[in-house]
């Protein structure tokens, strides 16, 4: 039976939040999104006023991957709508659940070039998995719930819904009916096990290549119970990271332009790759049609449009990988080609002597690793810094490592670490940031103050932008062209403007103590670590070169 | 180039079509023609995608039926033709 009670647009958003467990929200108020603002006014949720609209989104990415949650972010009409699409884009490209929700000009006004009004539902197109805008008031329940249902079902994204400005305002009833979500939800065709299990058994040097769809469909388990019992050799994307055990002695490392050579060289060399939540992304794989060149394609996803789109499958397993993957749990006579990846990653293992007193931002890394709690959450920014975070940390699961991958955002890490410390306040956060991308979105640090949130920032500072710089260096004849930072802010000072405690270390033999005092500080903490302006990040596998040919540290 | 026809049905929903053109301009095909009308009773939309590429058909498929309001996709292999390069 319909439960009605008269509410406003705005209320009632608050009351279909509230169905959906939405207990925190990263927003930004102005003139056309005021009527929502209000009635938030009168909300139990815990709004978080962030200093920028692309900090909200952000930070709604950062806790919804942190806690498997929808993120849920505001902002208003016209330049609000505009500075949170990076942030879509951003979850987009790395299939993030999120809902985002826009003032509009009121819908007289609309069309009319009005204050602050953009055509965001035009914008949208390009930048979200689904947008509405919401005309009609007695549409409004049913699109929120929808928006909700489709950010999460199948391949998850983020949905835009814009609600101008009348509509928030407009007297309506709640219907109450019945929506139900569910996760991984799609209509596919049955999966063809008995082919991927003749290729499965045939196979004498079969890789397994687990992407960040393992952690979007909540496959963990499966997916290690899977690498156990075939005791298949396995590799990971950057946005994999996490979901097979690290210390699983048949894990190879992240392949790709910065992966480990033993995944690399595995890759390269297997006879059937096995790809898990994993789209054949440039950056894994090099020159195309040099990428795993002796091998057939067993492809699980959940996206048909991911199956052929990149690389043929010689089987496509289509669906709900907690379904999926124990369907072809054997177990597999592979011993020889375990002992030689094996071999490959103890004799191509990361080095951490490093000579001279200059801090090594590998090293300083790793050891962060080693000290921090369990089921502590990192986030990172875009370059050099997160290559080494993602080479040199270990993760026990995805939520653990939180990176912007399919797009390269800089601005992403220090937003993405106050979402990700909402969402888990008795978890250790870290953020591990480059000079350049933290000045990107700096001005988060306020929010780190208003809400007194425990995050901690690892700055890897090179005053250079790095990652560019090391392009430059290599590839376009040491040209040096505006990647200098030398001038950047006292980075200390300017955490301690917020409040924040912060310190800088230049040398080597200052590390271990910085990191234990870093970890054991109650409260927020920068820690500015200088390094050589001229480290790169090695291997490194050239662009359109296949990943056997990477360049090394000589 | 390869030509081909799309016989798309959609829910009548806000920018059904824009973001099938969108998808189309953006994965690589050229629109070459569209006949677009809605059926009001059942508000069904019906559309007609004349595209060309040098991509495999397959790959627009695919996208297209992604958008949340399409019903079907299908490849009319009777307008498919080929252009001499
Ligand atoms: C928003 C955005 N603009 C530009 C880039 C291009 N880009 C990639 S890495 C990088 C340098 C990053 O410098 P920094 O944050 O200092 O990190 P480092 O590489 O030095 O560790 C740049 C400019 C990007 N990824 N994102």
């Amino acid at each position: 039976m319909a439960n009605e009670t008269e509410l406003t647009g705005a209320s009632l958003l608050f009351e279909v939040l509230k169905q959906h467990g939405v207990e925190h929200i990263f927003g930004y108020p102005g003139g056309a999104i005021m009527p929502i603002y209000d009635a938030l006014y009168d909300s139990e949720v815990d709004h978080f006023l962030c200093r920028h609209e692309q900090g909200a989104a952000f930070s709604a990415i950062g806790y919804a991957r942190a806690s498997e949650k929808v993120g849920v972010c505001f902002a208003t009409s016209g330049p609000g709508a505009t500075n949170l699409l990076t942030g879509l884009a951003d979850a987009l490209a790395d299939s993030i659940p999120l809902v985002a929700i826009t003032g509009q000009v009121a819908t007289a006004a609309m069309g009319s070039d009005a204050f602050q009004e953009i055509d965001v539902f035009g914008l949208s197109l390009a930048c979200t998995k689904h947008s509405f805008q919401v005309t009609d008031v007695h549409d409004l329940e049913k699109v929120l719930h929808r928006a909700f249902a489709i950010a999460l079902e199948g391949r998850q994204g983020p949905v835009l819904v814009d609600i101008p400005k009348d509509i928030q305002l407009a007297k309506v009833t709640e219907e109450r009916g019945d929506y139900s979500t569910l996760r991984n939800k799609v209509k596919l065709p049955p999966a063809n096990v008995g082919s991927a299990l003749a290729l499965l058994t045939q196979a004498k040097k079969p890789v397994l290549y687990v992407g960040g769809g393992v952690g979007m469909a909540r496959a963990i388990d499966e997916l290690r119970s899977f690498a156990k019992r075939t005791g298949i050799p396995s590799v990971s994307t950057l946005k994999g990271l996490g979901a097979i055990d690290p210390n699983d002695p048949n894990y190879l490392g992240m392949l790709g332009m910065h992966g480990t050579k033993a995944a690399n060289l595995a890759v390269q060399e297997c006879d059937l790759l096995i790809a898990v939540g994993a789209r054949f992304d440039d950056r894994v794989t090099g020159k195309l049609n040099e990428f795993a060149p002796h091998a057939k394609v067993i492809h699980f996803d959940i996206d048909t449009a991911e199956i052929d789109k990149r690389r043929k499958a010689n089987v496509a397993i289509l669906g709900d990988l907690k379904v999926n993957l124990p369907a072809l749990e054997i177990p597999l006579t592979i011993d020889d080609w375990q002992a030689k990846c094996q071999q490959m990653q103890a004799y191509f293992g990361w080095q951490y002597d490093h000579p001279g007193e200059n801090i090594f931002a590998p090293a300083v890394l790793k050891e962060v690793s080693d000290r921090m709690p369990r089921n502590t959450c990192v986030t990172t920014d875009v370059g050099q810094h997160q290559m080494w975070a993602a080479q040199h940390m270990k993760f026990e699961d995805p939520t653990n490592f939180l990176t912007s991958g399919g797009m390269g955002t800089m601005g992403f890490g220090l937003p993405a670490a106050i979402g990700a410390q909402v969402s888990r306040p008795y978890d250790c956060v870290i953020a591990v940031s480059g000079d350049g991308s933290i000045m990107m979105n700096v001005q988060e640090l306020a929010t780190i103050k208003r809400f007194q949130l425990p995050v901690k920032i690892v700055l890897i500072d090179n005053s250079k932008l790095g990652m560019v710089r090391q392009w430059q260096d290599l590839f376009f004849n040491g040209r040096l062209s505006e990647t200098d930072l030398s001038d950047n802010p006292d980075f200390v000072m300017l955490a301690q403007a917020f409040d924040i405690k912060a310190k800088q270390i230049t040398k080597k033999h200052e590390v271990t103590g910085a990191i234990e005092e870093m970890l054991d500080h109650n409260g927020p903490y920068l820690l500015q670590v200088k390094i050589d302006a001229k480290e790169n990040v090695w291997p490194l596998v050239p662009p359109e070169t296949a990943n056997d040919k990477m360049m090394e540290n000589t | 180039m390869n030509r081909y026809q799309l016989n798309i049905t959609a829910d009548d929903k806000q920018v059904v079509l824009e973001r099938i053109l969108q998808v189309a301009r953006y994965r690589g095909f050229l629109i070459n023609g569209i006949h677009a009308q809605v059926n009001t009773k059942n508000s069904v939309g019906i559309i007609e995608l004349l595209v060309s590429s040098e991509r495999p058909i397959e790959l627009l498929v695919d996208q297209i039926n992604k958008l949340i309001d399409i019903k079907s996709v299908k490849v009319d292999n009777t307008v498919m033709q080929l252009e001499s390069a």
